[in-house]
């Protein structure tokens, strides 16, 4: 009787034994992997990293489901996928050639613009067109066609004379508007679907002295100032502008960034050198307390009006002006992440915009942390192109929690948002977490079936997914 | 059981423990990721522990202590092999307040066989004894474990230890079992 039991309880340890070892041993191959926006940990088979082209093309011949990701800032889950293989593309970092007489760069595409910047700053020039941090690789930037604060070269993929592309099927081709040309509007903007961008020549821009010329104003102001006094001046080569989200001036007050180019340009030398030094512990400080109050919104808003209306007149190099801070907003929290939106409308709709914006959003529950504001030109090259007309392109930095509970609560607010830029003929930036509905996308990207559709003729075997694609290409 | 068997028992699965503890509260604070969920983690067993205890007190001179011993090194056994496969909070929660129960279980058993091995004469040397031993024991293991730990994974350490416990139960088995009905009619075995 009793040799029974233990006989019984021996086996019953026996199984269990053998079903953790091996569920153990599973997990141990695998790695959870997340981008910044901490919303989607997602268990990969491996991460890969190389520097060497072959060992890249032999990868893709043989993995059956890879993700590409660079510095994975994107949010949606755009850099990874359950059991597939990361293709972590931030060691294949190297400048293959830089010619200053004809403007020209050749980087491999794990390379930041960090990179960039400092190998280019001597020479005099610049980058035209990325974004207002300089913590991204070409890579992740050319796969999501970003913009910044320049407001003459258009988005990133004008700037872009050709690239090569390691393809689903392993082999390797150069693409331009000339070569392979129906490849440059589709990976450009692609998400990392069409395959690895190897590298990539870009244009570049001369290094300028820019003066900064600050003006504060009510929000419906906006839209004549950004006309006669920057869209028409062609003396204003970059431009940024911040929206309230204080309690008191909320969705109204503006304060506005305007880089002219400076009379003169000889004392360029003086302020050229990059700056490496980031201010953070104020800006973070500051961050902080309005995370948890209105009050601290108020002082944050108030404070940082200030501190740049003070730099009114000061000096700063291109080259500087495209390397903002971005320390002070790392944010570590367990229950807690901040995720980040972008709607783009037409310029003419500013007022009328923000005024319906508001109505939402005075009635919602949202901790809204901070908008900037920035111009894109109407561009429609790139097939998910957000520039269907000349448009205002609003950020806005969320803090939310990271239950699924919280999540949905976000989605319902932002999917409100959402219609609201669509009904003013606007679109909304897809690198961001998934939250808008399938219809949503459908409307602010017209072409997005034919993005998919493209992309299944391209790699049939869907050897290239990720989280956007699984959530909205099905 | 003798207090030979008993010591020895307890001393094995005091290395298991000691041996998997620092570990343990490391995964802890990964599966957690913040000091809160952590406190959570740990006030879980703690409280769970507390609460328990007066029922457990009151099961045990209904069941006897070997009974006990077995239930707390059969569920450790068992839960040394969840452990190193949990992956989200809820399940380390869960996982927290079985062993809030089982550490109750142990207190009181070992408490209780204790105090059943002497009238009352030596107590404080049969106790002194026993703490010497488990503790010398739990000491090495740490110790053991700092050096081993360079040539064994985090998941195999607790594997080990399942085994310890499962060891220890045996050799609780295979002592004599006193009866429950002897033990009720005496007490205390010398
Ligand atoms: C704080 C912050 C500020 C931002 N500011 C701006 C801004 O000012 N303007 C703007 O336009 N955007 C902005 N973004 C969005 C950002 O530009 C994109 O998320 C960008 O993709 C990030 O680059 P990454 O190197 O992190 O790319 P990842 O997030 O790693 O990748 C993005 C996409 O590119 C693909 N990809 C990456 N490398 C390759 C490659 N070599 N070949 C093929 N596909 C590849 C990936 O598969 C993925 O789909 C901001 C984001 C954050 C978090």
């Amino acid at each position: 009787m009793k040799g029974k039991y233990l006989l019984i309880g021996i086996s019953l340890y026996g199984i269990a034994f053998y079903t953790s070892t091996s569920i153990h041993s599973l997990q141990q191959k695998t790695v959870v992997i997340e981008d910044v926006g901490k919303l989607l940990p997602t268990r990969m088979k491996e991460v890969k990293s190389t520097q060497s082209t072959e060992e890249l093309q032999n990868w893709v011949r043989k993995e059956k489901t890879i993700s590409i990701a660079g510095l994975q800032h994107s949010q949606g889950g755009h850099t990874v996928y359950p059991n597939g293989t990361l293709l972590d593309m931030k060691s294949y970092n190297e400048i293959l050639n830089f010619n200053p007489k004809e403007k020209t760069i050749t980087v491999q595409s794990g390379v930041t613009w960090a990179d960039i910047q400092k190998k280019i700053n001597p020479y005099g020039l610049s980058i035209q067109v990325m974004q207002s941090q300089n913590i991204f690789t070409v890579g992740g930037a050319l796969s999501v066609n970003v913009h910044g604060r320049d407001i003459r070269y258009g988005s990133l993929i004008d700037t872009v004379d050709s690239f090569r592309l390691l393809k689903p099927d392993g082999e390797i081709i150069s693409v331009s508007r000339d070569e392979n040309s129906e490849y440059f509007s589709y990976v450009i903007g692609g998400y990392g679907l069409f395959g690895v961008i190897l590298d990539v020549t870009l244009q570049l821009a001369e290094d300028e002295l820019y003066e900064q010329r600050i003006s504060t104003m009510d929000y419906k102001a906006y839209e004549e100032h950004f006309k006669s006094n920057v869209q028409n001046d062609e003396q204003v080569k970059m431009h940024l502008a911040r929206l309230s989200v204080a309690p008191k001036t909320f969705l109204k007050e503006m304060y506005v960034t305007d880089y002219v180019l400076a009379d003169d340009q000889k004392k360029l030398t003086r302020f050229s050198t990059l700056n490496e030094e980031e201010k953070v512990a104020l800006p973070k400080f500051m961050l902080g307390m309005s995370r948890y109050s209105d009050w601290g919104k108020d002082v944050f808003w108030e404070t940082q009006k200030k501190h740049f209306q003070n730099s009114n007149g000061s000096y700063q190099s291109r080259n500087n002006v495209m390397r903002s801070d971005s320390t002070f907003m790392e944010y570590e929290n367990a229950n807690r992440t901040e995720v980040l939106q972008e709607y783009f409308v037409p310029v003419d709709e500013f007022a009328s915009y923000i005024d319906d914006l508001r109505k939402v959003l005075e009635k919602e529950d949202l901790n809204l942390l901070n908008i900037t504001i920035r111009y894109v030109e109407h561009d429609e090259d790139a097939v998910l192109s957000y520039a269907k007309d000349d448009m205002f392109a609003l950020v806005l930095l969320i803090n939310q929690g990271r239950s699924q509970k919280e999540i949905r609560r976000t989605e319902k607010i932002i999917q409100k948002m959402i219609d609201v830029t669509l009904d003013h003929d606007g679109s909304y930036y897809l690198p961001y977490y998934s939250y808008p509905t399938k219809k949503q996308l459908k409307q602010a990207y017209p072409r997005i079936d034919e993005f998919f559709q493209k992309k299944r003729e391209l790699d049939p075997d869907e050897r290239f997914k990720n989280l956007f694609y699984e959530v909205y290409a099905q | 059981m003798n207090y030979r068997t008993f010591v020895t028992a307890q001393s094995l699965l005091m290395t298991a423990s000691s041996m998997v503890f620092p570990f343990y509260l490391l995964l802890i604070r990964n599966i957690g990721d913040s000091y809160s969920q952590f406190g959570l983690a740990y006030g879980l067993f703690a409280l769970t522990g507390a609460l328990v205890h007066p029922i457990i007190g009151r099961l045990s001179d209904r069941l006897g202590d070997r009974t006990f011993i077995l239930v707390h090194t059969w569920g450790m056994a068992g839960i040394m092999l969840i452990i190193p496969i949990i992956e989200t909070v809820t399940a380390l929660y869960l996982v927290q307040i079985v062993m809030g129960i089982l550490g109750a279980v142990q207190k009181t058993s070992e408490k209780t066989v204790l105090a059943r091995q002497s009238n009352g004469v030596q107590a404080g040397k049969k106790i002194g004894s026993y703490h010497l031993w488990t503790s010398v024991w739990g000491a090495i293991a740490v110790m053991l474990t700092g050096y081993l730990i360079d040539f064994l994974t985090i998941g195999s350490l607790f594997y080990i230890a399942s085994i310890l416990y499962l060891i220890s139960s045996f050799l609780i088995l295979k002592s004599a079992a006193v009866p429950f009905r002897v033990q009720r009619k005496k007490p205390v075995q010398l």
